[in-house]
């Protein structure tokens, strides 16, 4: 798998790189609208991590011209721009996905793995850890091919969890992504412990190969259940 | 004070002493010119007497018809030296044909008759009343001054109202004008020259202004958008401290700790750029919302983040209420209010929230009025709490004010009181 990242921002293209390559994926870089043109004429990659304001040019065009020349690779823009005009603008031009600055690297490897997979397997989104697999269109979940029922928020938690396997979740952030800006000034994390053990309880219940580990107190892991802790 | 009243008051400050010193002089010249004319005929009539008394004729009677009076008295030498020119003096006398006494005017001369005697001779003559005269001048004196004021009031009142009517024109432009809401040109009808420099120096002011606001909300967008890619490249770092380098549990304590300041930041950040870009009418296109259904979620989502602090949240809507907005300020307005009412309550307490007829009203428990004037500022917070931005309310004001909604708050029987008229 061969990564294009095209980010202006030195530090940013730094951390993408990191993540990408920890992730085991190739990775290219261009920093501007001219150096992205001659890496694009130039080769094929299978995703394409696109800022969209450029030294030299708008990140739109580039998208635009690869549309127009008929070339299907998956694009990711990734833009401080966090207008819904951009966003609009973007997903139109044929974008796989958009996601605005500020962003978490892990959110950006979850995008991209779901991006590609989903060209892989023709559109389906379903991501499989061990014998869970889980559909975000359809808000399914089975594990070992039984449908597990599972409520709105115990849902979003394991999706959140899918798309990071193996890293530390602080309980703070998990109640952000799910809850939203709701839970930001809440003093405690009652109502997040009230979700995980019953998410819990029914993965254990479904004999799943991955479990919630707790961390020091302040968050959770998803990890395999027999691995070391 | 009114500026006719102020123009009025002025003239007649100036005029008041100024007349009187009119009147008092037109009175001395009055009482001198009178005069003259008295001690000419008494001198005339000195003079007759005397001639005749020197030439041995009859002397005038004592009573002829006019309202003259002579005595004739022999004096001394020595008294009659004292009174060889003519003196004249104001004495009251009695006039026997009248039986009162009247004012009159007196000339003593002494003169040496035939007989080289010495005589002394008073004549005198009715003249007018001093205290009359004092009182008609006063009275006319007055009049002139009340005349004069009230032309002066009708004509600085008349001569003002329509003078500054281009100024009058300004003051109900200045007070329906809110800066940063776009303006219409300041109407510059007048030819007074004052009157328009005025209203181009409030014009200009008005554009100065505006450009600094614009200039300071760009500021503020262009800080926080230039804050958002190092904020989100340290907090990056920090989740990469924390999965990748196995640290210690006291290291692994510290990160997360970093990283939610981090957060906070990122959240504190996003926010005010929401608020710049409402501010600046960057919104994104409305669409029909059904406010009801928004009310209902945010509570629950409330009621479910704060259960362990038992409070009873008791929400009355309508099944649906479109209302034409944004979702996501639609969203962020309902969910910022409702939010505020949890997380400013105390536990066990009631918060009430109630659609009806385009108004949401949510109230509840205080024990204090909040400060009218701040309570929708930026960073105005009563309680310093963690993870709180400060600037919920700013952005519920800021919604309304980008529609036009009514927002209100009141503090009754020991309630908040938020009003939103969605209309």
């Amino acid at each position: 798998m061969k990564i294009l990242i095209i980010e202006d921002e030195p530090s940013l293209r730094e951390l993408i790189e990191r993540a990408m390559r920890s992730e085991g994926y190739r990775t290219e870089t261009a920093e501007d609208f001219i150096s992205a043109e001659t890496k694009l004429a130039g080769y094929n990659y299978d995703c394409i991590l696109l800022d969209i304001m450029l030294p030299g040019g708008s990140g739109l065009d580039l998208l635009k011209r690869l549309r127009t020349e008929g070339r299907r690779e998956n694009v990711i823009i990734i833009s401080a721009r966090d207008s819904v005009d951009d966003r609009v603008d973007g997903l139109e031009l044929g974008a796989d996905d958009y996601l605005p600055k500020p962003f978490h690297t892990s959110e950006l490897v979850a995008r991209v793995r779901s991006v590609l997979r989903r060209g892989r397997t023709g559109g389906s989104l379903t991501i499989d850890i061990g014998n869970i697999s889980l559909d975000p269109a359809s808000r399914r979940v089975t594990i070992d091919g039984r449908v597990v029922e599972l409520l709105k928020k115990e849902f979003d938690i394991l999706l959140y969890f899918m798309q990071r396997p193996e890293h530390l979740v602080d309980k703070a952030v998990l109640a952000e992504a799910v809850w939203g800006d709701y839970a930001d000034e809440s003093d405690n994390f009652h109502f997040v412990y009230a979700q995980i053990k019953n998410l819990r309880r029914k993965l254990e219940d479904a004999a799943a190969d991955m479990c919630i580990r707790s961390v020091y107190g302040f968050g959770y892991k998803f990890s395999p259940v027999d691995a070391e802790k | 004070m009114r500026l006719s009243l102020r123009i009025l008051s002025t003239l007649a400050m100036t005029l008041l002493p100024i007349m009187a010193l009119w009147g008092t002089l037109f009175y001395f010249t009055m009482v001198r010119e009178i005069n003259d004319e008295a001690d000419d005929s008494l001198e005339q009539y000195a003079s007759l007497i005397i001639t005749r008394c020197r030439e041995g004729r009859a002397l005038p009677s004592l009573n002829s018809g006019s309202n003259n009076s002579y005595t004739l008295q022999p004096v001394t030498t020595a008294e009659a030296e004292a009174h060889l020119s003519p003196t004249f003096h104001d004495e009251e006398m009695f006039i026997p044909e009248k039986n009162e006494r009247e004012p009159a005017r007196v000339m003593t001369i002494a003169f040496r008759d035939n007989d080289d005697r010495y005589l002394l001779l008073t004549v005198a003559t009715p003249t007018f009343e001093k205290d009359d005269l004092v009182e008609t001048i006063l009275w006319w004196t007055v009049s002139l001054f009340a005349l004069l004021m009230i032309v002066v009031i009708i004509v600085s009142t008349l001569s003002v109202r329509r003078t500054l009517r281009p100024l009058y024109a300004l003051l109900s432009w200045l007070d329906g004008y809110t800066p940063g809401q776009g303006h219409h040109t300041i109407p510059n009808d007048t030819d007074i020259k004052e009157l328009s420099r005025l209203n181009e120096a409030a014009e200009s002011a008005v554009n100065r202004s505006e450009d600094m606001l614009d200039r300071q909300k760009q500021f503020i967008g262009n800080a926080s958008h230039e804050l958002q890619t190092p904020l989100a490249v340290v907090s990056n770092r920090v989740e990469y401290l924390i999965n990748q380098t196995a640290p210690t549990e006291e290291q692994l304590t510290e990160l997360v700790k970093i990283d939610r300041s981090l957060r906070h930041s990122i959240r504190l950040n996003r926010t005010l750029l929401q608020l710049v870009r409402i501010e600046s009418g960057e919104v994104a296109e409305s669409d029909d919302v059904d406010i009801a259904e928004l009310v209902r979620e945010s509570a629950d989502r409330c009621t479910e983040i704060y259960e362990d602090r038992a409070m009873e949240c008791q929400v009355t809507t309508p099944e649906h209420l479109y209302i034409y907005i944004n979702e996501t300020l639609a969203r962020t307005l309902i969910s910022n209010l409702i939010k505020n009412a949890f997380v400013h309550s105390a536990p066990q307490s009631h918060i009430e929230v109630t659609l009806h007829d385009a108004t949401l009203r949510i109230s509840n428990d205080g024990t204090e009025a909040l400060d009218h004037s701040l309570v929708f500022d930026r960073f105005y917070t009563q309680t310093s709490r963690e993870g709180s931005t400060g600037l919920g309310l700013a952005i519920v004001k800021s919604i309304c004010d980008h529609y036009r909604y009514g927002l209100t708050y009141d503090y009754k029987n020991g309630r908040h009181h938020f009003t939103v008229t969605l209309k």
